[in-house]
């Protein structure tokens, strides 16, 4: 496989990742811990998609190879992931008084739970969407580029998913309030903020992008219980690097983490006898070496003054 | 007000015969409050009259910032009332008692450092609901310091620059009660000079200030009333002459 290839490849993947990041890493700032129910968070969406793609069907037009109706369905996956969370939020983390490490314990009992539902509804077998496959785009094999256009419309929704949470943190009150609140959660109570509903709405979004990935993640490969777990210590991986706490951290960590599982085979190339088997194995190292350089990692802070 | 005179007087036992005012924006009344299962404040009592600037001191962990904090409810008081314009605050969150007119200066940590200047303001105003802008582009012509600043981040000001910043986020609500927890601490001696002026200003835009300040001789010299506290409650009060002439609160209390 080429460069070019295998760089389409981790461009793709790691679409998938970013958005989950994004949302790991902006719970992880307001809502005060490291949530380890978020990938099966993802598989809650995925699942979502699946039965409301089931219900919609296509609806006639396809966009890159893709039904409308699958968009309508990625729709319903984002909602469903984004209320299960704050469900949860509410019944559960907000009325436990045990701090974040507390929380994060909690959290893997959570996981536990959306996974085991996921597996006595839908059987522990993988499932694929109702889509057929496709060939990849002849017009860019001429390049190398060996990517389908199921793989283009990820990366778009992807972009289109990032940009407007740009437009939202940047230009919205409701994206002040929440970078205030990642900043100094204390000084925003002071300031007026009512930092629950922020804390709330931190939620939505932040469970809804992964709903997406996961939804995402299904069209990539196919559908699991345990697809969304697989990926979580790579998205904290990428969380990590990028600097915990910090979305466009992420963003950045999301990108360079898929990029670097995705590329792996080329060490091979260059004489490194490293298998694919252990392309997240390499990714885990590069961010070791990359944290002894960075404590705080790529976009995070050295002094004071966090911020999404 | 201060009046030299008084300092003759024997002693300095709590008395408000030569206050000005007798309208209290703010009254702690017999005050226990702490962190946790630590009591802090200790049966205190004080009051910020309208238009006053009245300054706390004592030695460390006398309670001078508990006092603020539990005035603007980021502690329930365990005993005693806070009142506000004679109504009961005690115990109300934080995010409520700014939109009845209290506002809270942090010693540290008092601006969100990832933000701009002009975020930072708008933070300042959440609770507002009209003339937001109006407000803000006064308080740039009142403290032009930080309006040349307005699109940078906030963690790039200065010590001094950031003081005015955490003051001018806190007018935003334009409050009749201002809390300033030591607006000195950690700056050059000029620039805590000038962060006093800016108390000083705030001040004569209607606003009682209730401030906690190391710094005693300053503090109290722009202050109309002090407080000395110790182990949680009120020792002495009086006007800051009266205070900073008296042999036993000097030194009990006042370093010297």
């Amino acid at each position: 496989m080429s460069v070019i290839e295998l760089a389409a490849n981790g461009v793709v993947y790691s679409s998938i990742i970013v958005l989950a990041s994004i949302g790991l890493s902006l719970i992880y700032s307001i809502a005060g811990f490291a949530n380890f129910a978020h990938g099966d968070t993802m598989t809650v969406g995925a699942y979502a998609t699946l039965v409301a793609f089931g219900l919609i069907g296509g609806v006639g037009f396809t966009i890159l190879g893709v039904p409308l109706g699958f968009f309508a369905a990625v729709g319903v996956g984002i909602a469903a992931a984004a209320v299960v969370a704050v469900v949860t939020q509410r019944m559960v983390y907000d009325a436990l008084d045990v701090g974040s490490i507390g929380l994060l314990i909690t959290s893997i009992g959570i996981a536990f739970i959306y996974r085991a539902l996921i597996q006595m509804g839908f059987g522990a077998d993988t499932v694929r969407y109702d889509i057929p496959s496709l060939r990849p785009i002849e017009s860019l094999q001429q390049y190398g580029v060996l990517i389908t256009a199921h793989d283009l419309a990820t990366v778009l929704s992807a972009a289109l998913l990032v940009t407007g949470l740009h437009v939202l943190l940047q230009h919205t009150d409701l994206g002040r309030k929440m970078r205030a609140m990642a900043d100094n959660p204390d000084l925003a109570r002071v300031s007026g903020i009512r930092t629950y509903r922020v804390k709330l709405w931190s939620w939505v979004i932040g469970a809804g992008l992964a709903g997406a990935g996961g939804a995402f993640l299904g069209l990539f490969n196919q559908l699991s219980p345990r697809m969304g777990f697989n990926l979580l210590l790579v998205v904290f991986a990428a969380v990590i690097l990028g600097g915990i706490g910090s979305v466009y951290g992420a963003v950045l960590g999301g990108f360079l983490i898929g990029m670097i599982v995705e590329m792996t085979p080329l060490l091979s190339r260059v004489g490194v006898p490293i298998g694919i088997e252990y392309a997240e194995a390499v990714a885990f190292l590069i961010m070791v070496a990359i944290l002894l350089v960075r404590p705080t990692g790529i976009a995070g802070d050295t002094a004071e003054g966090g911020g999404v | 007000m201060s009046d030299a005179s008084a300092g003759d007087e024997a002693g300095v036992e709590p008395t408000d015969a030569e206050r000005t005012g007798s309208d209290p924006v703010l009254s702690l009344s017999n005050v226990d409050s702490g962190y946790g299962e630590v009591q802090v404040l200790d049966d205190l009592s004080m009051d910020l009259n309208a238009g006053e600037i009245v300054c706390l001191v004592g030695p460390n962990g006398a309670g001078k910032s508990t006092v603020l904090k539990t005035a603007f409810g980021m502690l329930t008081p365990w005993e005693g009332t806070v009142e506000y314009h004679g109504r009961d605050i005690g115990g109300m969150a934080p995010e409520d008692i700014v939109r009845e007119g209290i506002g809270y200066v942090p010693q540290t940590d008092n601006v969100f450092g990832s933000l701009t200047i002009e975020e930072n303001l708008r933070m300042g105003g959440v609770a507002r609901n009209d003339d937001l802008d109006e407000v803000i582009g006064r308080l740039y012509d009142r403290f032009p310091i930080i309006d040349e600043k307005r699109g940078a981040k906030a963690r790039t000001l200065s010590g001094g620059q950031r003081q005015v910043l955490a003051f001018a986020r806190a007018l935003v609500m334009e409050p009749d009660v201002l809390l300033i927890d030591e607006p000195s601490a950690g700056l050059a001696p000029n620039t805590a000079d000038d962060v006093f002026e800016d108390v000083q200003a705030v001040n004569d835009m209607d606003t009682a200030i209730l401030m906690v300040e190391q710094n005693v001789t300053k503090g109290l010299g722009i202050s109309d009333w002090g407080y000395v506290l110790d182990q949680g409650t009120v020792r002495f009060d009086g006007t800051p002459d009266t205070l900073l002439n008296d042999e036993e609160v000097s030194q009990l209390y006042l370093g010297g």
